[in-house]
């Protein structure tokens, strides 16, 4: 059975650069539409079904933003 | 001592610059995306005994630089681009009374209160003086961390050396992004020179008490004043001129691109060198003064010029100005916060090259 994954994204600490949007082989994220509180369009599981839990974008976080679990 | 690399936001190792730099004074007033700056100098000025103010506003910011300046101390203030318009006024007489300042502008898109995305919306008012009257400041355009946290340590001993204030213009992307960083050493402020021309000491320094003003209702005794700082500008478009090539020798069309568009326009030209296009880049580091004679003697070996910027087109017009007629200037630029992707770049530059 494939592996289930869940993304968790800190808003507050979420800066918007999309380095993990680009990074996601299955595009579970997409950036949000609604700003944080610095203004920041921060990032958003808009597929989180399709998480496999690869923990690309947890890796590529400069800002240590993103948690991810195995389902 | 062994050499020191860390991992910094921009922002973060700005202050560390400054800090290592000697700064003594530090005022700010928060706004993104330059918040880390003036958070980290909260922490770290004050962990050395050293002033760190947040003010009620810009303006009161940039007077208060001016004020621990004319002390002969090293001040510096950060703000965002509708923060440094503020500044201007402030700016203006810092140059009048021939005071040295470092000023950091991490740019956000515009006009008016914009957006909080990067931009080079900016090159104009940082060029051209940016407040009334006849004067410029010193701009330098780091191109990421690294450039950052040098260009701002080196800023404050120009600055001083020519007492003409320091811009440091970077953006909102410099400013955010995360690198690895090699951090310079650090300077005991109490080791650093006291001026002739400060307040203060007078009695022990054995001089008559100085008045720090931008005031002068003489003309003849301004214009002497203004010729006088104007001759000094001839010195630093001699001596301070910095610019970076890559690849600019065999190439047909040159990308003329400063801060985070030339990272891009770096990428799009590997890009073109790998399809075997012969592009180059020509990065000015320091914005005033503007290389305009290499960029004339580039395009009198038959170049082209493609600008890019994170703008309407301003810096394009310096390099039309410097290759007067010579050559064709061609621009790209993406704004409101939009930062060009190198695919896009090399798309450009390809059209223009007829591939």
């Amino acid at each position: 059975m494939a592996i289930k994954g869940s993304v968790e994204i800190d808003r507050e600490r979420c800066k918007g650069c999309q380095l993990c949007i680009r990074a996601c082989p299955t595009k579970v994220l997409g950036a949000d539409t609604e700003p944080n509180s610095w203004g920041y369009f921060p990032a958003k599981a808009i597929a989180a079904d399709k998480c496999i839990a690869c923990g690309n974008c947890f890796a590529v976080c400069p800002d240590v933003a993103i948690t991810v679990y195995k389902l | 001592m062994a050499e020191e690399i860390r991992l910094m936001k921009g922002n973060e190792a700005i202050g560390e610059a400054a800090v290592r730099a000697g700064c003594r004074a530090y005022f700010g007033y928060p706004i993104t995306p330059q918040n880390e700056l003036t958070a980290y100098m909260a922490k770290h000025m004050l962990a050395k005994g050293r002033i760190f103010i947040q003010a009620e506003s810009e303006v009161a910011a940039i007077n208060m630089v001016y004020g621990a300046s004319s002390t002969g101390a090293r001040a510096m203030t950060s703000s965002s681009s509708p923060g440094v318009s503020l500044k201007q006024e402030g700016i203006s007489y810092l140059c009048g009374a021939d005071l040295p300042a470092v000023i950091v502008n991490v740019a956000r898109s515009g006009p008016g209160l914009g957006g909080i995305s990067p931009s080079q919306g900016d090159y104009f008012q940082a060029t051209r003086g940016g407040g009334h009257g006849d004067y410029y400041t010193i701009v330098l355009a780091p191109k990421g961390v690294q450039d950052a946290s040098d260009l701002t340590y080196e800023a404050f001993s120009i600055s001083e050396k020519w007492r003409v204030p320091v811009l440091v213009l970077a953006d909102g992307l410099i400013g955010q992004m995360m690198e690895g960083v090699v951090l310079p050493e650090p300077i005991d402020p109490a080791t650093l020179p006291r001026w002739q021309w400060a307040v203060g000491h007078s009695v022990e320094m054995g001089r008559p008490y100085n008045h720090v003003s931008s005031i002068n209702l003489v003309p003849d005794e301004l214009e002497a004043a203004n010729r006088k700082r104007f001759a000094r500008y001839g010195q630093i478009k001699k001596e301070l001129l910095r610019y970076e090539e890559i690849e600019v020798e065999d190439a047909d069309v040159v990308f003329v691109a400063y801060g985070t568009s030339a990272r891009v326009s770096h990428g799009a030209l590997e890009m073109a060198r790998a399809k075997g296009m012969k592009v180059g880049l020509f990065r000015p580091v320091t914005l005033w003064p503007f290389p305009y004679a290499r960029l004339l003697e580039l395009a009198e070996k038959g170049k082209r010029f493609l600008c890019v910027e994170m703008s309407m087109g301003q810096m394009v017009e310096d390099v039309r100005l410097a290759v007067n007629g010579k050559a064709p200037v061609y621009f790209y630029g993406r704004c409101g916060g939009n930062i060009p992707s190198q695919e896009e770049v090399f798309a450009e530059v390809a059209r223009l090259m007829g591939k």
